[in-house]
């Protein structure tokens, strides 16, 4: 059985600013790490290798740092790493990026469909969950969003609990699959220093347009019909107002009956 | 069981001292025609330099054999000390100029740099020459056998806050070296240990000073680039040693750290409160206008100096940089120190890789720096300073124009540990300084708003990695002391309420300043889980 992960690097937001001039984060001091839906992703990854002897790919799309991310999912237990780079990918929507992973995904697998590739719910940058989605349609492979708990067997039937809105879809099927998968699934693991220092010394495969066979008009800026117009924070909401209902709850309900009332909520 | 892991020298600690130690034997065998030997760095900060804080103006002696001149050229860094000023700070409102400083003291031309970025920068020297560096794992013990050091273990990862292992546990994992340098900085929790155990101390104890630190934006064209201002005085009481430094690291960026020493005597005496006090001087004011404080943290440095220097060496085993109290506590420079016991060290090992001795060599390497005979100039003048300021300031001066001749005997102070003489709490003193509280402003954060800014962050359900030997003795120091730790916490973890200490330990800086100034001894300080603390970007 093979698993294919695929993880993207992302600015850790926890420390992110934005230059209030230009709207762009200020990436001083920004340090970059693995999307942490994608941890979760990873994590479901290495349990099926740990249960059923699964080989682990993971695949990242992104500059030559974006190997730093492929060595900590290295540390974490993978067996091997790609990385999908060049500039001829830079400036690509979410449409280009399908496009870009699907063919190096194949790539990466000899041609052949990887039995179960895993995503995260999303990125939490560019937050679209489009990806995964788009690489099951040029995969041609079926999907399940929003996976919290995989129960497969080494015959490749699956049973997965799918977190909807309306409810939690408990959905049936054979591989091969495409999933994403949310973060109620599992914790992720800790590398090992041992992982670590296995990792650093791992060759890692890199793969350009070329390698990947892709078609120069489907790729980067050129593939992607998205055009980014600007960029800007939301606006910063006022701080609301507040009932101070310690002493009095009677005249803390009447002072929010009213409240609505004024806003034509409530009758 | 997980492997154990060889190598043969591992370093404890990604500060600049642990640094310099690897790229230096790096360099030195390389420089010898010899394989450079296996040399594995860990660090607990999640990232590198995310847990260092410094000033910092940097002695560029400390470079000096360690980088190349093109190296040195491009540290990173916006600002060369271009104006240093000296004043003494009587009040609130007031404040004047030193008029004369010994010419030894002046950093004219000195980088000012983050010493986070300093230290990003040193490490990715130190693995294009291929050292190891892995951060994000404590390590948390030492392997002894035959009276030799011979390893050491990484922390645990994945326990609850009881104790027991959740679905992500990770064992603590064995590391064997030829050599394990101890570069774990001030009141180093393994080196203490050690020299506690094998009683390595030196002709006094270790006596420490918090340093509480915040990263200020100010507008643009309102301040020059590279200046800088120490000062003395007003908010410290003249009993204690303590001061403030503002430095302009960029046009629009400054520094401001105040310094306070942990050998201080009333109770009811508040750091953090104390900094505060300080950025809203006269004196310092002008310096932040209309600023913004952007980022925080806190550290202590070890201000013993010369006669709190331990033994550097036992077998197996070294002591570089703040962890063996390297530091010039006039000036309150240690990185160059840091750097040359670094480099020091790297002979000294590289010695003992090829013959199996050597190392013992090091202490003696070590008094051959220049950062080492700086030391001995002062030395007297941090007990010089327990006497009070003006005594300390005079002691300065004479030794800086003596060449530390004078005074020639060894003045007495500072010959117990930080944590005695405390004196009883003293409630009205207490509600006088509560009296004068500053108000908040962006330049003026609340101490937990300037928490949130160190980026602190510890997972929650692990064990709390501060430990309270004996509860009971906490209602007798609030009795007594009135709970010191409620106020000399730069980080606002401890809380004593009706017999119930509660600790807040996801905000713990790692400062250390409760382990040591605990008057009870009652704080036990462990590492919580590798990577864990302050995520510092800045300092
Ligand atoms: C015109 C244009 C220009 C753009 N320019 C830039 C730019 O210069 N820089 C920039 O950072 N962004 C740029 N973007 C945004 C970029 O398109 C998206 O970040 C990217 O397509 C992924 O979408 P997402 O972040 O919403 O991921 P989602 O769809 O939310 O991600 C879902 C999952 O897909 C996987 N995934 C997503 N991206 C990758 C990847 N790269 N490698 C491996 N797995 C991945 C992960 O498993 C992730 O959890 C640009 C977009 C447009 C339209
Ligand atoms: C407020 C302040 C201002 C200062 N100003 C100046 C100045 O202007 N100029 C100057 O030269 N010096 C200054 N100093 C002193 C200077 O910062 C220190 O001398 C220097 O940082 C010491 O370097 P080090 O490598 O010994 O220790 P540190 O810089 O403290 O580094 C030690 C590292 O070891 C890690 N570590 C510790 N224990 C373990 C463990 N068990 N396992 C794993 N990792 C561990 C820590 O996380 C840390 O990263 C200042 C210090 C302070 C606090």
């Amino acid at each position: 059985m093979h698993v294919v992960v695929c993880i993207k690097q992302v600015p850790d937001t926890t420390n992110v600013r934005i230059n209030p001039k230009t709207n762009t984060l200020m990436r001083e001091g920004v340090e970059s790490i693995i999307n942490p839906f994608d941890e979760y992703a990873l994590e479901e990854g290495l349990k099926v290798k740990d249960s059923l002897g699964a080989r682990l790919t993971v695949v990242t799309m992104g500059p030559p740092q974006a190997t730093v991310i492929l060595r900590e999912a290295l540390a974490r237990g993978a067996d091997d790493a790609v990385l999908v780079s060049s500039r001829a990918f830079g400036g690509a929507d979410t449409l280009a990026t399908s496009y870009t992973i699907s063919m190096a995904i194949r790539k990466a697998c000899g041609g052949k469909t990887p039995d179960l590739v895993l995503f995260g719910k999303q990125a939490i940058d560019g937050d679209t969950a489009q990806v995964g989605p788009g690489v099951s349609e040029f995969l041609d492979v079926p999907l399940v969003t929003y996976v919290q708990a995989l129960r497969l067997t080494a015959d490749g039937a699956y049973e997965v609990d799918s977190q909807m809105d309306d409810g939690l879809h408990v959905v049936q099927g054979k591989l091969p699959a495409v999933m994403t998968v949310v973060k109620e699934a599992s914790t992720p693991r800790f590398a090992s220093l041992a992982g670590w220092m296995k990792a650093a010394k791992a060759p890692i495969t890199v793969l350009d347009e070329k390698a990947i066979e892709a078609d120069p008009i489907r790729i980067g800026l050129k593939g992607s019909p998205t055009k980014v117009v600007t960029i800007f924070p939301p606006p910063v909401k006022g701080g609301g107002e507040k009932v101070d209902a310690r002493e009095n709850a009677a005249d803390g309900v009447k002072a929010i009956v009213e409240f609505l009332e004024k806003k034509g909520l409530v009758k | 069981m997980s492997e154990v892991i060889k190598t043969d020298v591992l370093v404890i600690g990604a500060g600049p001292s642990g640094l310099a130690t690897a790229i230096s034997i790096a360099r030195k065998a390389k420089a010898a025609g010899d394989e450079v030997p296996r040399v594995v760095v860990l660090d607990k900060g999640r990232s590198l330099g995310s847990h260092v804080l410094s000033g910092a103006i940097v002695d560029p002696s400390g470079f000096t054999g360690l980088l190349t001149d093109e190296e040195i050229e491009k540290i990173p860094c916006d600002a060369k000390c271009v104006k240093e000023s000296f004043r003494f700070i009587s009040s609130e409102k007031k404040s004047s100029k030193i008029p004369w400083v010994p010419p030894m003291m002046s950093s004219e031309g000195y980088p000012i740099v983050s010493l986070t970025k300093l230290v990003a920068y040193l490490g990715g020297i130190a693995s294009k020459e291929g050292i190891e560096i892995y951060t994000g794992y404590a390590v948390t013990s030492l392997i002894e056998e035959d009276g030799r050091i011979v390893g050491a273990r990484t922390g645990e990862k994945g326990l609850d806050k009881d104790g027991k292992k959740k679905s992500n546990y990770l064992p603590s994992e064995e590391i064997r070296a030829k050599v394990v340098v101890l570069a774990e900085g001030g009141a180093g929790i393994l080196t203490e240990k050690l020299i506690n155990e094998k009683n390595l101390k030196g002709v006094r104890p270790q006596t420490y000073a918090v340093g509480i630190k915040e990263l200020i934006d100010v507008p643009a064209g309102t301040q020059t680039a590279g200046e800088t201002m120490h000062t003395f005085g007003y908010p410290s009481d003249m009993g204690t040693y303590g001061g403030g430094f503002v430095y302009h690291v960029s046009e629009t960026q400054v520094m401001v750290g105040y310094v306070y020493a942990l050998d201080y005597r009333k109770a009811e005496k508040d750091p953090y409160r104390m900094f505060r006090q300080f950025k809203a001087t006269a004196a310092v004011a002008s310096h932040i206008k209309d600023g913004k404080s952007v980022a925080y943290g806190a550290k202590v440095i070890p201000e013993g100096g010369y006669y709190a220097v331990p033994k550097t060496y036992y077998p197996g085993c070294i002591i570089v940089g703040d962890g063996a109290g390297l530091l010039d506590s006039l000036r309150i420079k240690g990185v160059h120190i840091s750097l040359q016991s670094g480099q020091a060290a790297a002979t000294a090992i590289l010695a003992e890789l090829k013959d199996g001795k050597g190392l013992e060599t090091y202490p003696e390497l070590l008094k051959q720096t220049s950062g080492w005979k700086e030391m001995k100039r002062v030395r007297n003048v941090r007990a010089s300073f327990s006497k009070g300021m003006p005594v300390g300031i005079m002691a300065a001066g004479l030794a800086w124009m003596t060449f530390g001749a004078f005074p020639f005997w060894r003045v007495g102070g500072c010959d117990e540990p930080d944590h005695e003489g405390l004196k009883k709490f003293d409630e009205n003193a207490y509600k006088k300084e509560m009296a004068s509280d500053v108000e908040a402003s962006p330049v003026q954060p609340d101490r937990l708003t300037d928490v949130f800014m160190s980026g602190t962050n510890h997972e929650e359900n692990q064990p709390c990695h501060i430990k309270i030997k004996n509860i009971s003795k906490c209602a007798e120091c609030k009795e007594k002391y009135g709970a010191p730790c409620m106020r000399f916490c730069p980080a606002e973890a401890y809380r004593y309420e009706e017999g119930n200490m509660q600790i807040d330990f996801s905000n713990c800086l790692h400062c250390k300043t409760c382990r040591i100034k605990c008057p009870m001894e009652n704080i036990e300080w462990t590492f919580p889980q590798g990577g864990d603390g302050p995520r510092y970007t800045r300092m």
